[in-house]
C-alpha cells in the first residue's frame, strides 16, 4: 500500500518477544477498507490466540475533517463479543504516523512489558517499575524515560493489572471510549502501556485534488449544523441534557478537540485552580478533561456536584477504570457519597449495561438516532477514521464523497459495494 | 581521460543537472570525480554537513571525513579537495597546530583544492593572532573587524566575536544578494543569493582573483546593526575569492555557498571545485582495513538498530525544540534546533541503505556507530530531564555535541562507502 499507509502491519507475540513485519497489501485494503474493515480481518486469522489488534483508519490523520480515529478491536470480556472501541485525542493520528497501520499484539509476557511504537519501530521493553503505578504515573514515567511530552499512551491502570473486567485502556491520562474492558486484556497479557510516537508521513496519490476536496468539506461544515458547537455539554444537549451546562460551566477551562475535528469534543474542568486563569498554571494536578458525556450524566442524575462528578471520573481514570460502568453501579447500588464512590473501584464487579449491546463502543452517542443509523455510521467512522463523535453530527461526511476521497488518496477504485460489504461483515 | 578546461564543464554540467532528482550522474568512462575531504573535527559546526548534502547530490560519494589528527597524519594525501565548513576558527586553527599548517600548505602547493566556507574561509587570511598566523595563505583583509563594536539591534548572542584585541562584528543574516564577476568559473549566474552566518565580507589583495563581491541584501536578510554601516561593511566587499598558492588554490567563500537550499551557489560551488581540480590524480593508496560487505538479514539488522537509536534520539530532538534553552559552546551559540541539524541528514539517509540492502563498513565500524547512537540518545534524554528539573544542562550538551558529530561522521563514512561501492566512480 503506497498512499496513505506506512505499508506495514507488526504481529507482535508478547510471549515468545517475536515481532514480525508484513506488508500492508494493496487486495487488502481493496477487499476491506481500512480501519475496522481489516482489524476485524486480523482479529479473525489471529483468533486462536486471543489477539488485540490496533489499527488506522484509511483517512486517519489526514487533511479530512474530523479524521482523528483509530482503533482497538478485541474480544470484550464483558460483553463476549468481539468489539472496537475507539482511540481519539491525539492518539489515532500518533498511531497513523508511527509506522504501522496495524498491530496484532497476541500472547501474554511472562513479566511485565510495555510497548514502544516509534518510526516503523516496535519494541518490547521491561516494565517492572510502570506495573503497579496508576496511569498519571505511568504516563508521565514512560513520558519522561524516553524524554517526549508528545508521545501518546494506551496504558492501564491497578483495575486493568488486577483483570478487572471494568478496567478501560487510557489515553495518556484520561477515559477513551474503552467501555468494553479491553484495559483488563492488557492486564492479562502483562501489557501495561503502549507509547507511541509519530513522526512519519504519508503519501497521497493525488494531492491537490485531495486537498481540494478537504478544503471543500471543511467549508460545507463551517456553515453546517455543527458550526459553533462546542465542549461535552453541547453533546449532552444533542441528547436532551441541555441544563448539564449551567452545571459544569463554574468549573469549565476550556474546549478541546481531537486532531483535526472541527467540533471540541472534550471540556478541561479545573478543579484545584481557577478556571478562569488564562496563564499557565503551577499546580501540578489543576483539573481533569471530560472525554466522556455518559458518566457525568448518570452521576449527575444521583444528585453529584459538578466538582465531586469530576473526582471521581478523574479517580476512576488514575485507576483505570471506565467511569459510566462506575457511574452506572453507583446508580445501581445507590452510591451517592463521592467518597464511597472512589474507595469502592478495587471492589467493583459488573455486569454493566454501559458496554451496550453493539459489536462498537456506545460511547459515541449523540441525539437519538435509530440503532440501524447510528451502527452504519459508527461503522463509518471506524473504518475510515472519522471521529465517531463527529461523524454521528457532520451528515456533510457522506459516504460517497469519503470513497471518493479514499480513491483520490490511494489510487485505489474503493466501492460502495465494497463498503456495504465490510460493514455488513462488521456488523453482521 | 583526465579533466581538463574543456571538459570541465561538462562533468560540472553533468553534477549539476542531477542535483534535483537525487540520482548520482552516470559515470562515463574515465571520468575523473573527485576524492573530498570534508573537515569535521574540533571547531566545526554542522555546517559541514550541508557540504556532505551538496556533494551527495551531485553524486560524489568518494568522501572522508577528517578530524584535525587526520589532517596532522596522512589524512590529506589522498584528497584532491578539502571542504573547511563553518564554526569556530580560532578552535579550528588551534586543533590543527603547525603540523596541520604545514600539512595543508603542502596539500595545497602540491595541487589540492582548499574550499572554506565561512570560518573555513577565515582560516587562511592573514592575521597576526596566536595559531592563526600559521595559516597566512590568502593576502585578503576582513572588512567586519573593528576594535571598536557598533551597538548590536538584536541577536546579540551572535552578533560578534572577539579577535585578539579586536572584534569580528556580522553587520547581517541569513539571505545577501550576491555578484559575479561573469568570467569562469562564475560566468552562469550574474547574480544570486546565497545565506551568510557570520562569514567574512573580504577585501582581496593584488594576487586574490575575486569571483563575487556582495552587492545586495534580500527581504531575508536581518540586520544586526544599523542599515547604512551594515551596507558599509558588507556591500562591494569580496564575497568569493580564488588565490593560487603553488599548484594548487583555495576557494573563500563568506557566504554559505554550500547550504542546501541555495541550488544556484550550490552549481556555482561545484563549477569551481571542478574547474580547479588538480589535473593528476594522487596515487596515494587507502592505507585503511579492508572494508566488509554486509548484506541481506545482517544489512537490514543493523540498519534496523541503527534506526531504532537514532529514532529514539530524534523524537527527544524534536521535544526539545519547544523549550527555550541554548547553549555556548566555544565561541558558538547552539539552539536545541542544532541537534536535528545533526540527526536529520542521518535519518534520511537510512532509508536509501534500506533500499541498496547492502553496506560497506570498516571492521568494528557498526559497534562504534552503536555505541555513539546510544550514547547520544541517553545524552539527549538526560538534557531534556535536567531541563524539566532545573539543572544546569551545558556539560551534558557539550558532550551531545560531540557524540553527534562522532554518530553522524560514522553514519555518513559508511553511507559514501556503500554509495562508491554501488555507483563506482573511475580514478585513472
Amino acid at each position: 500500500m503506497e498512499y496513505l499507509a506506512s505499508n506495514k502491519i507488526a504481529i507482535i507475540d508478547l510471549a515468545t518477544r517475536d515481532i514480525i513485519e508484513e506488508e500492508l497489501e494493496d487486495d487488502l485494503v481493496l477487499e476491506k477498507i481500512g480501519g475496522v474493515g481489516i482489524t476485524k480481518s486480523l482479529y479473525d486469522r489471529f483468533a486462536d490466540e486471543n489477539p488485540i489488534v490496533l489499527g488506522t483508519g484509511l483517512l486517519t490523520g489526514s487533511l479530512v475533517p474530523g479524521s482523528a480515529l483509530s482503533v482497538i478491536t478485541a474480544k470484550s470480556p464483558s460483553t463476549g463479543r468481539v468489539s472496537h472501541v475507539p482511540l481519539t485525542l491525539d492518539a489515532g493520528m500518533e498511531l497513523k504516523y508511527s509506522g504501522f497501520d496495524y498491530m496484532v499484539i497476541k500472547g501474554a509476557a511472562d513479566k511485565p512489558v510495555y510497548l514502544w511504537v516509534h518510526d516503523g519501530i516496535a519494541d518490547l521493553n521491561d516494565a517492572e517499575d510502570l506495573w503497579g503505578k496508576d496511569v498519571w504515573a505511568a504516563t508521565d514515567r514512560i513520558r519522561d524515560l524516553m524524554g517526549d511530552d508528545l508521545i501518546q499512551v494506551l496504558g492501564i491502570g491497578e483495575a486493568g493489572e488486577k483483570g478487572s473486567d471494568l478496567a478501560q485502556i487510557s489515553i495518556n491520562y484520561w477515559q477513551s471510549g474503552d467501555r468494553m474492558g479491553f484495559g483488563s486484556l492488557f492486564g492479562k497479557k502483562r501489557l501495561k502501556l503502549i507509547a507511541i510516537r509519530g513522526m512519519g508521513l504519508l503519501e497521497i496519490a493525488e494531492p491537490e485534488e485531495f486537498v481540494e476536496h478537504c478544503a471543500g468539506l471543511l467549508s460545507a461544515l463551517k456553515s453546517g449544523k455543527t458550526s459553533g458547537m462546542k465542549g461535552i455539554a453541547t453533546m449532552a444537549a444533542a441528547m436532551g441534557e441541555a441544563d448539564i451546562e449551567g452545571w459544569l460551566k463554574p468549573l469549565t477551562h476550556k474546549h478541546m478537540a481531537c486532531f483535526n475535528t472541527p467540533v471540541p469534543t472534550n471540556t478541561f474542568v479545573f478543579l484545584d485552580e481557577d478556571p478562569a486563569l488564562l496563564k499557565e498554571t503551577s499546580v501540578a494536578e489543576p483539573g481533569f478533561l471530560l472525554t466522556d458525556i455518559s458518566p457525568l450524566l448518570t452521576l449527575k442524575r444521583l444528585g453529584l456536584t459538578a466538582a465531586d462528578t469530576c473526582r471521581i471520573l478523574k479517580a476512576c481514570a488514575k485507576y483505570g477504570m471506565d467511569g459510566a460502568a462506575v457511574a452506572e453501579l453507583s446508580e445501581k447500588t445507590g452510591l451517592k457519597d463521592p467518597e464511597a464512590i472512589k474507595g469502592s473501584l478495587p471492589n467493583l464487579k459488573g455486569p454493566v449495561s454501559s458496554s451496550g449491546n453493539a459489536v462498537f463502543s456506545p460511547w459515541a452517542a449523540v441525539g437519538n438516532q435509530e440503532p440501524k443509523t447510528w451502527m452504519r455510521r459508527e461503522a463509518v467512522a471506524y473504518i475510515f477514521g472519522l471521529h465517531p463523535i463527529f461523524a454521528l453530527m457532520a451528515p456533510e461526511l457522506t459516504e460517497e464523497k469519503l470513497l471518493e476521497i479514499s480513491s483520490l488518496g490511494t489510487e485505489l477504485e474503493l466501492t460502495s459495494e465494497t463498503l456495504d460489504e465490510v460493514i455488513a461483515d462488521i456488523t453482521g | 581521460m583526465l579533466i581538463s578546461p574543456g571538459n570541465r564543464g561538462v562533468l560540472a554540467s553533468c553534477a549539476v543537472s542531477v542535483m534535483n532528482n537525487n540520482e548520482p550522474c552516470k559515470v562515463r568512462e574515465g571520468r575523473r570525480y573527485p576524492r573530498i575531504g570534508i573537515y569535521t573535527g574540533q571547531g566545526a559546526s554542522h555546517s559541514w554537513l550541508w557540504f556532505v548534502e551538496v556533494f551527495d547530490r551531485i553524486g560524489f560519494f568518494d568522501i572522508a571525513f577528517l578530524t584535525e589528527t587526520h589532517i596532522r597524519g596522512q589524512g590529506l594525501d589522498r584528497c584532491d579537495v578539502l571542504a573547511m565548513s563553518g564554526g569556530d576558527t580560532f578552535a579550528i586553527a588551534k586543533a590543527l597546530g603547525p603540523e596541520g599548517a604545514d600539512s595543508l600548505t603542502r596539500f595545497i602547493t602540491h595541487g589540492g583544492l582548499y574550499i572554506g566556507s565561512c570560518a573555513g574561509a577565515y582560516l587562511p587570511l592573514h592575521s597576526s593572532k596566536e595559531h592563526l598566523n600559521l595559516f597566512n595563505f590568502v593576502p585578503a583583509k576582513i572588512a567586519n573587524l573593528t576594535r571598536t563594536l557598533p551597538e548590536p539591534q538584536r541577536l546579540r548572542e551572535k552578533f560578534c566575536t572577539a579577535y585578539g584585541c579586536s572584534f569580528i562584528f556580522h553587520p547581517v543574516r541569513e539571505a545577501v544578494r550576491v555578484g559575479t564577476n561573469g568570467f569562469p568559473p562564475f560566468k552562469q549566474a550574474p547574480s544570486l543569493n546565497a545565506p551568510l552566518y557570520g562569514g567574512p565580507p573580504m577585501i582581496a589583495g593584488d594576487s586574490a582573483q575575486v569571483l563575487a563581491v556582495y552587492s545586495g541584501f534580500t527581504e531575508k536578510t536581518v540586520f544586526l546593526v544599523d542599515e547604512q554601516l551594515a551596507a558599509d561593511t558588507v556591500l562591494g566587499k569580496a564575497a568569493v575569492i580564488r588565490q593560487k598558492m603553488g599548484r594548487g588554490h583555495l576557494h573563500l567563500y563568506g557566504p554559505h555557498f554550500e547550504h542546501p537550499r541555495f541550488t544556484m551557489a550550490n552549481q556555482l560551488l561545484a563549477d569551481a571545485m571542478l574547474w580547479d581540480l588538480r589535473r593528476d590524480p594522487v596515487q596515494v593508496g587507502d592505507n585503511t582495513s579492508d572494508p566488509v560487505l554486509l548484506s541481506g538479514e545482517d544489512c537490514r539488522n543493523l540498519l534496523r538498530d541503527i534506526k531504532r537509536e537514532m529514532s529514539n534520539s530524534r523524537v527527544v530532538a524534536v521535544g526539545l525544540e519547544t523549550l527555550p534553552v541554548q547553549w555556548k559552546i566555544g565561541n558558538k551559540v547552539y539552539e536545541t534546533a542544532k541537534i536535528r541539524e545533526f540527526i536529520e541528514p542521518v535519518w534520511q539517509r537510512i532509508r536509501r541503505l534500506e533500499k541498496l540492502n547492502q553496506l560497506i563498513l570498516l571492521p568494528g565500524q557498526a559497534s562504534r556507530l552503536l555505541q555513539a547512537a546510544s550514547k547520544t540518545t541517553r545524552l539527549l534524554r538526560k538534557i531534556k530531564g535536567d531541563t524539566n528539573r532545573g539543572v544546569d544542562t551545558l556539560p551534558a550538551a557539550r558532550n551531545t555535541f560531540e557524540a553527534l558529530n562522532l554518530l553522524s561522521t560514522l553514519f555518513l563514512d559508511i553511507y559514501f562507502r556503500t554509495r562508491l561501492n554501488s555507483f563506482p566512480q573511475t580514478h585513472p
